[in-house]
Parts: structure tokens; C-alpha cells; sequence
């Protein structure tokens, strides 16, 4: 990929958030993908499901007050944004964008949709989430992708998950963690940092 | 246009992001991954993103220097500016978040333990939304400093936490703007983590001309270039 030789203006350098980011920016709902306001009513196509987890740092601690920030397809594989050619079919009651904080014992919580799968020019994309995480001494946005064991062969196609080695993929993969209310559980772990095997992998932003 | 894409963002130069770890900042140890960041095809899941989160996040606190018509402590200051792409255009519609310590340096965050006054009518955060020029603004005041705990006289310089989205993911901003002229900015660990200099300089904001501002205000003028070119069209 080519430097930029024509553009006059520099990215913004990242600072991370700090310790202290505000929980009173945290609404009802925010974390809430299938809704496009706290009042609207769920979207009605896709399975609805909880995605959750916790985040830890080195050592397994919990990473507490961590901010996540999910974005994804509506259950049909469309984004509803000028950059996907298929946007005018997007679903117009799915917002696909979701924020959760952690709590003192470092879990997070999402209500979302298992998300449709869609044909991309790098190869078809499986269905999937991406997250990324701030936090205190987290300099730069981590970015991580959350894949789901169901689909298997999509998985194996998906050409995001193919840039991992195979003995790091399945740390990606959603675990299944039961039922609530009805509605599937799958469970998310993300260790920030530690050995190899157990690290999750993350992608440069 | 999906072959352009890639174009659309190009990866930053390491030179202008912060490196870790840093020195007496436990969390840059702790929380940064081992291995390096795997590099992957962008597709549409990167490039796109929320285009309009108003209704979740909502914008409209502009003015944090008083809180229930009672006035916060601390110089009263307007911070503005705009929202630009690498292109120079304006991203209009794009979320602003803005959060800072009170005049004594203590956030309002059960989090911060530290022994400084807590100030009852000053709360600390904000958020708008870009006009069409990219242009935002907070009336607020000039936070204070704070040590860090447990840092061998690590000092923070006044500064204001920004957080910045749309319109795509891969624009996405959290960044952190100094006041000029404050002379624990040259020794400041978390800019001193940038290595270029002029990216350092770039998170300073710069005084308005006093007779530019209405109202007994001082005023800051601080741009933020978020990645990518030619801004995202509306739907």
C-alpha cells in the first residue's frame, strides 16, 4: 500500500482514555445493538442473542472500566452505510453498533444478532463482530473480531480469519454459554495480554 | 469503488501513535498485547460504521462550566474546532466526547480517590455533534493537574479527553488535547509516547485572539484529523 504523497493532513495521534471515562456517558441500551434508540423496538429479523465476556490483563486480572465498542451486519449481511453496495437493503431497524463497559470484575455484556454472512473482494466473510477495546494504558484502540463455532465452514473461508495462525483461530471463536430468557448465551473471553497460546489476537487497526 | 477502498485508509505511521509501554504507567504493561497486531484484508465491516448514533448518544451538552444554573469553579474557557479528514474536508455529523479533570484536578469519577476538592457544579463531560463545517465547541473550564499516583512526580499537563466517531469505523479517534504554554507538556509521559515531534505538537491546542470570542470566555482552537480521505458521503 502506497504512503499518502498527496494528502496535506496528518491522523491525530491516540491517547487512551485514562482511568476515568465517564460512566455517565454509558446509557440504557448502549449496549443494545439491536435497537436504533433505547425506546425503538428490537429489530424483528435475525436471532437474537448475549455476547458476553470479560476482559483481563496480564496476570488474569480484570481489566475494570474498559470501554467496547461492537459493529456489525444486520442479519442479512448488510451494513447500512454508503461503503457497503448493498446498504438500500440494510435493515432500517438494526443499529449494528453497540458500547459496553466493564465492571470491577472486568465483564462486559451485549444483546446483539448472530449477523449475516456477505461476499467481500478479499473473500466471503463469515458472520462476525468486530470489537474494539479501550482502557486505561491501552494507548491505541485494540481491535478484535468475535466468529461464531456454528459456522464452521464459513469460518474456514472467512478471509480475516485466515491472516491467524490455525492454532490461534479458535481463540476467536464465540463460545456457547447456554440459555437466558430464551435466548443463546455465547461467551466472548478476551485476555489482553499473556502467553501466546492464550493471548487474543488482534488485528492492526 | 471496492477496489479504491483500501486507499480510503491507509494504515498509520507508527511514528505519529504512542508506543508502549511507558514508564510509571502500570496499565501500558499490563494491557497491551505480546504479539504484534495481525494485519488484515479491510473489508466492509471496517470501512463502514454508524452513520447517525444520536438517537443512542445523545449530543447537546455543550456548556459543562455550570450545572443546574450554578457555575463550576475555574477559568471559563471555549474549546472549539473542527473535524477534518486526511484530505482537509470536514466530517459533518461526526460525535464528539469530551471529558476533564475540575480546576483542582480531580475527576468526577468514583474512580479518582485523590485528595482534591470535588466540585459539586462541575460534572466534566460532553458531547455534540459536528456541523456541517466539522466544526464542534464546549464551553467549559480550564482543568487543573494532577500527579499520577505511584510515579516519581508524574505530573499531568491540564488536558481534555477526547473521543471521536464517524463515519467509519476505521476514522475512529480517542485522543487527548493540551493547553500552549504549559510547561509540563515537554515533560508529559503520554505525549513524550509519540515519537514524532510535530505529532506531539499537533495535540496542543493554540489560543484564540481574545477580541475573537464573545462573552467573558478564553478561547482554544484545536483540529482533529481522523483517518481517512475524502469524507464518507451521506446516505
Amino acid at each position: 500500500m502506497s504512503a499518502l504523497p498527496n494528502s496535506p493532513l496528518v491522523p491525530a495521534g491516540w491517547q487512551t482514555i485514562g482511568p476515568f471515562f465517564p460512566r455517565t456517558f454509558f446509557n440504557e441500551g448502549d449496549n443494545d445493538l439491536t435497537r436504533i434508540a433505547p425506546t425503538a423496538p428490537p429489530t424483528a429479523l435475525g436471532e437474537t442473542i448475549i455476547l458476553h465476556g470479560h476482559v483481563l490483563q496480564e496476570g488474569g486480572g480484570p481489566c475494570v472500566n474498559a470501554v467496547l465498542e461492537a459493529w456489525q451486519a444486520d442479519a442479512l449481511g448488510h451494513f447500512r452505510h454508503p461503503l457497503d453496495p448493498g446498504h438500500a437493503k440494510a435493515d432500517p431497524a438494526f443499529m449494528g453498533w453497540g458500547r459496553a463497559w466493564t465492571d470491577a470484575e472486568g465483564h462486559f455484556e451485549f444483546r446483539t444478532i448472530i449477523p449475516g454472512s456477505f461476499a467481500d473482494t478479499s473473500g466471503p466473510r463469515a458472520p462476525h463482530i468486530n470489537l474494539g477495546i479501550l482502557g486505561s494504558g491501552i494507548m491505541r484502540r485494540l481491535c478484535t473480531t468475535v466468529f461464531f463455532p456454528q459456522h464452521a465452514a464459513a469460518n474456514t473461508a472467512d478471509p480475516v480469519l485466515a491472516v491467524l495462525p490455525a492454532e490461534l483461530r479458535p481463540l476467536l471463536l464465540a463460545q456457547p454459554d447456554g440459555e437466558r430468557d430464551g435466548l443463546r448465551v455465547f461467551r466472548f473471553p478476551v485476555l489482553l495480554r499473556g502467553e501466546p497460546h492464550e493471548e487474543t489476537p488482534f488485528f492492526l487497526d | 469503488m471496492p477496489d479504491a477502498l483500501p486507499d480510503l485508509f491507509a494504515p498509520y505511521d507508527e511514528h505519529t501513535q504512542p508506543q508502549v509501554p511507558i514508564q510509571h504507567y502500570a496499565g501500558t504493561y499490563t494491557r497491551n498485547p505480546r504479539r504484534p497486531p495481525f494485519r488484515r484484508p479491510v473489508t466492509r465491516t471496517e470501512l463502514t460504521g454508524p452513520l447517525d448514533l444520536s438517537a443512542k448518544l445523545h449530543p447537546g451538552d455543550i456548556n459543562l462550566a455550570e450545572t443546574n444554573g450554578k457555575p463550576a469553579q475555574g477559568q471559563l474557557i471555549y474549546v472549539t474546532g473542527r473535524i477534518l479528514d486526511e484530505d482537509s474536508r470536514p466530517v459533518a455529523g461526526a460525535l464528539v466526547e469530551m471529558w476533564q479533570a475540575n480546576a483542582a484536578g480531580r475527576y468526577f469519577n468514583p474512580l479518582d480517590q485523590r485528595d482534591a476538592p470535588l466540585d459539586p457544579n462541575f460534572i466534566g463531560n460532553g458531547r455534540c455533534q459536528t456541523d456541517a463545517t466539522g466544526r464542534y465547541g464546549f464551553f467549559t473550564i480550564k482543568p487543573g493537574a494532577y500527579p499520577v499516583p505511584n510515579s516519581n512526580k508524574w505530573w499531568r499537563p491540564p488536558h481534555i479527553h477526547f473521543s471521536i466517531l464517524g463515519p467509519s469505523s476505521l476514522s475512529r479517534l480517542v485522543t487527548q488535547m493540551y493547553f500552549p504554554g504549559d510547561p509540563l507538556n515537554a515533560v508529559d509521559l503520554l505525549l513524550l509516547s509519540i515519537a514524532d515531534r510535530e505529532a506531539q505538537q499537533r495535540l496542543i491546542s493554540s489560543h484564540i485572539p481574545t477580541q475573537q470570542i464573545e462573552g467573558e470566555w478564553l478561547g482554544f482552537q484545536h483540529n482533529m484529523v481522523v483517518r481517512g480521505r475524502h469524507a464518507t458521503p451521506p446516505l
